[in-house]
């Protein structure tokens, strides 16, 4: 594993990157989802208007032209005007009048006057061939009298479109009529220039060009625009979308008059980039309540996983710190994936601290059984560890340690004596007394003792009993001359134990004490070779107990038959 | 041949004409004069342009023809010598929103007078050069009259009625009538001569026609109008 080990991230960032994209995913998906729904809708929208516009357009049209012939009609059927033209083609078939100049003068008065009520571009009135007799209004510079008006066949109808210099007008006209004659034609000319379109956008509500061939002779468009449409005049379609500068645009070809072209205009793009803001703002609301809801969520769901598994893994720490398995993890009941982790980690425990105790067992056995063997090296002391080990226990008991202690002075008693294994059977089962360089050696075995228990790491708690257990309060003791309280109670405990049960045993190279005696030994030395506190208690648990545990001590698997000597001094205690 | 009976209509006529309008009869030039007889064949007004709604569109409408137009002619001797012929007295009726007669031919120097027989104002005025008045208005029952001096066409109008129009045809010379509605007619006492006679309608035109009259004798002629299609 290389040393800049990726740390895996925490669940939580997990949770909350997953939940913010795929938010944010569904919201992409959502935007774009409403804003192909808005341009096909404003596309719609703006073509049904323009649709619309066209209807409006057609009808006001129609009646424009209808009740302008109607008013222009009544208003051609002046006398003045009659009589006027009447009399000035009548007397045009006689030539050389003189009156004729006269009699047009009046026909243009008259004109005049119709003008006046009437609020149009221009006014003409002409003979029935077409010769333009007189003219009004504002822009009657372009009806001189005297020109003959020509229509192309093209446009030609109800209503046509007639060229004057510069300027395409749509006319209409109304006949004058004298009983079943027309007498004359008054033409209403509307000139087709961006004023005409203007006023059409304003009742339409819709951009209008005017196109007559491949040119916008009228616009309420934007200079640009009317110049993009100029340029693809050919391309304009009767009804459809069309991009004009790069923008999209709603075209609708609404009304013809001759060859002139009315088209409808309206700007997809603005109407759409309105209505995807107006669509946008909820939507970036909905967005900001989904991610906080999204995080919220994560967040608790995160929580919910990860503080169990947290909670497991801290008291697994605290377990291992402890190197205590024997506690269960608890079964949360937060979710059944952590539920089972915890009974899977229990199992495991389990059975892990099975193997632990069958290991402990193994080992403990084998101690035992070289504690035996040791005991069993020499006859006077054989059972002695056996008995070593009930007594302590007894003391402990009678000083209401806990069973913890009471467990560890069981087993470190039982071992307390096994540095001895490397002492040799000659020194060990000397008859006579030991030479300094002899004593010396046994007094290494509490040192030897803690050498081999330390093999064991579970013994560690065992190994101050083994190599602690000949220190003396007056600091007289071996190995190492601790005094009083600085050798632990278990230690101590086991020295008396040891010492009562030495004294009460034969020896190679002297008889067994009374049991008196050795509690009177105790006593004597209680306080300097003793703890008197230890004694009071051993000698009392003695008194009370002593046959019940020696017989508890005798019924031991590998506990030998203890001194018969001690017997008979425990019945005869007991009696 | 059929000249008796022919005669007796005519001196009816001439007794039934006297006893109304007692115009001196002109018995002497009678003697001497010819007679004109003939028929308008008329074809219909050919350039009167069909009246559209409007001029732009091929929209036809037809159009109701009240009168025979050939009672809107007026058959005369176009070169005629100018003689002072004796003024006339004619009427020109306002009737049923019309000027009836709608063609009136008079000699110079006659009075018109214009009756109003309607029950509603009637105004008569013209602009024309020969006769260019206005009678003011006037209403049923009034009459007022004038007198046209200059031979030439005058158009009368009604201020009140915008398509009330009508012609009178001011000539320097008798040899004028008006055919009847079956188109024949007939102009006497015409000096013996070679003329052009024309049958002459406002909107139509002319058609001319040479004719030979000879004294005491009757001339047939067929005219048709128009002459020329256009």
């Amino acid at each position: 594993m290389s040393a800049h080990a990726r740390v895996p991230p925490r669940l939580l960032v997990r949770t909350l990157v997953a939940s913010s994209l795929t938010t944010l995913v569904v919201l992409g998906a959502v935007f774009v989802a409403i804003t192909l729904d808005t341009r096909q809708r404003v596309t719609t929208l703006v073509s049904a208007n323009l649709a619309a516009s066209q209807r409006a357009f057609v009808a006001f049209e129609r009646r424009r032209v209808r009740e302008a012939s109607l008013q222009a009609a009544m208003l051609a059927d002046s006398p003045t005007l009659k009589a006027a033209l009447d009399t000035y083609q009548a007397e045009s078939r006689i030539a050389g009048s003189s009156t004729q100049a006269e009699l047009l003068r009046t026909v243009q008065i008259e004109v005049e006057k119709l003008a006046a009520r009437f609020d149009v571009d221009a006014l003409v009135v002409t003979d029935p061939g077409g010769r333009l007799l007189a003219s009004a209004g504002q822009r009657s510079a372009d009806w001189p009298a005297g020109d003959v008006i020509r229509v192309d066949p093209e446009d030609a109808g109800e209503e046509a479109v007639v060229r004057r210099g510069r300027t395409a007008y749509r006319v209409f006209d109304v006949p004058i009529a004298l009983g079943e004659d027309v007498v004359a034609d008054l033409h209403v000319a509307t000139a087709l220039d961006d004023r005409h379109a203007a006023e059409l956008a304003e009742l339409s509500n819709a951009q209008v060009a005017i196109v007559i061939g491949s040119r916008v002779v009228g616009a309420s468009l934007p200079s640009d625009v009317r110049e993009a449409i100029a340029a693809g005049t050919d391309t304009l379609p009767a009804d459809g979308e069309v991009t004009l500068n790069r923008k999209p645009y709603a075209v609708r070809r609404v009304f013809t008059v001759g060859s002139a072209r009315f088209y409808a205009v309206d700007s997809i793009g603005a109407a759409r980039s309105s209505a995807t803001r107006r669509a946008f703002l909820p939507l970036a609301w909905i967005a900001c309540g989904a991610l906080v809801l999204a995080v919220a969520g994560s967040l608790w769901l995160a929580q919910s996983v990860a503080r169990p598994i947290d909670a497991l893994s801290h008291r697994l720490d605290r377990m291992a710190a402890a190197q205590r398995f024997d506690q269960p993890l608890p079964v949360s009941g937060t979710s059944r994936e952590v539920d089972t982790l915890a009974r899977t980690a229990n199992a495991l425990m389990k059975s892990l601290a099975k193997a632990e105790s069958a290991t402990q067992e193994a080992y403990v056995g084998a101690i035992k059984a070289l504690a035996a063997a040791l005991d069993a090296r020499d006859r006077y002391t054989a059972g002695h560890s056996a008995r070593v080990s009930a007594f302590s226990v007894m003391a402990g008991r009678a000083l209401n340690l806990p069973d913890e202690d009471i467990e560890v002075l069981r087993l470190g008693a039982l071992l307390h004596d096994i540095g001895k294994i490397g002492i040799s059977d000659r020194v060990l089962t000397k008859a006579g007394p030991l030479t300094k360089e002899e004593y010396d050696l046994v007094k290494q075995h509490p040192i030897v003792g803690a050498h081999i228990l330390k093999q064991v790491p579970h013994l560690a708690p065992h190994i101050p009993v083994v190599e602690l257990h000949h220190e003396r309060p007056d600091g007289r003791g071996y190995p190492y001359g601790l005094q009083n309280d600085a050798t632990p109670l278990l230690a101590r405990i086991v020295h008396v134990a040891d010492a009562f049960d030495a004294m009460t045993s034969a020896r190679s190279y002297r008889s067994a004490q009374p049991v008196q005696s050795a509690i009177a030994e105790l006593w004597r030395h209680a306080g300097t070779q003793f703890d008197a506190r230890i004694v009071e208690a051993f000698v009392g648990a003695f008194s009370a107990s002593g046959a019940a545990v020696l017989h508890e001590a005798w019924r031991e698997p590998d506990a030998h038959a203890p001194a018969p000597s001690l017997l008979r001094a425990v019945g005869g205690g007991l009696a | 041949m059929s000249g008796t009976p022919r005669a007796r209509v005519l001196l009816t006529a001439a007794v039934v004409a006297i006893g109304l309008a007692a115009p001196p009869p002109p018995s002497v030039q009678a003697q001497a004069g010819a007679r004109i007889r003939g028929h308008v064949r008329f074809a219909g007004p050919p350039n009167r342009r069909p009246l559209a709604a409007t001029a732009y569109s091929r929209r036809i409408t037809t159009p109701s023809a009240p009168q025979p137009a050939v009672l809107s002619v007026v058959v005369y001797v176009k070169d005629a010598p100018k003689r002072s012929a004796a003024p006339m007295r004619a009427a020109m009726r306002q009737e049923g929103e019309a000027f009836v007669p709608a063609v009136l031919p008079i000699t110079a120097g006659s009075t018109v007078d214009f009756p109003n027989e309607d029950d509603y104002f009637h105004n008569v005025f013209s602009l024309s050069r020969g006769a260019s008045f206005d009678l003011g208005r006037y209403p049923q029952g009034q009459s007022r009259s004038r007198v046209f001096e200059t031979p030439g066409l005058v158009k009368v109008f009604c201020h009140l009625h915008a398509h009330m129009h009508g012609v009178i045809l001011v000539l320097d010379h008798p040899y004028f009538t008006k055919p009847a509605a079956d188109g024949t007619f007939s102009i006497d006492n015409v000096p013996p001569g070679r003329y052009d006679l024309a049958a002459w309608h406002e909107r139509v035109g002319e058609a001319v026609s040479p004719v030979a009259a000879r004294a005491g004798e009757t001339t047939d002629l067929e005219i048709a109008l128009p002459v020329i299609v256009e």
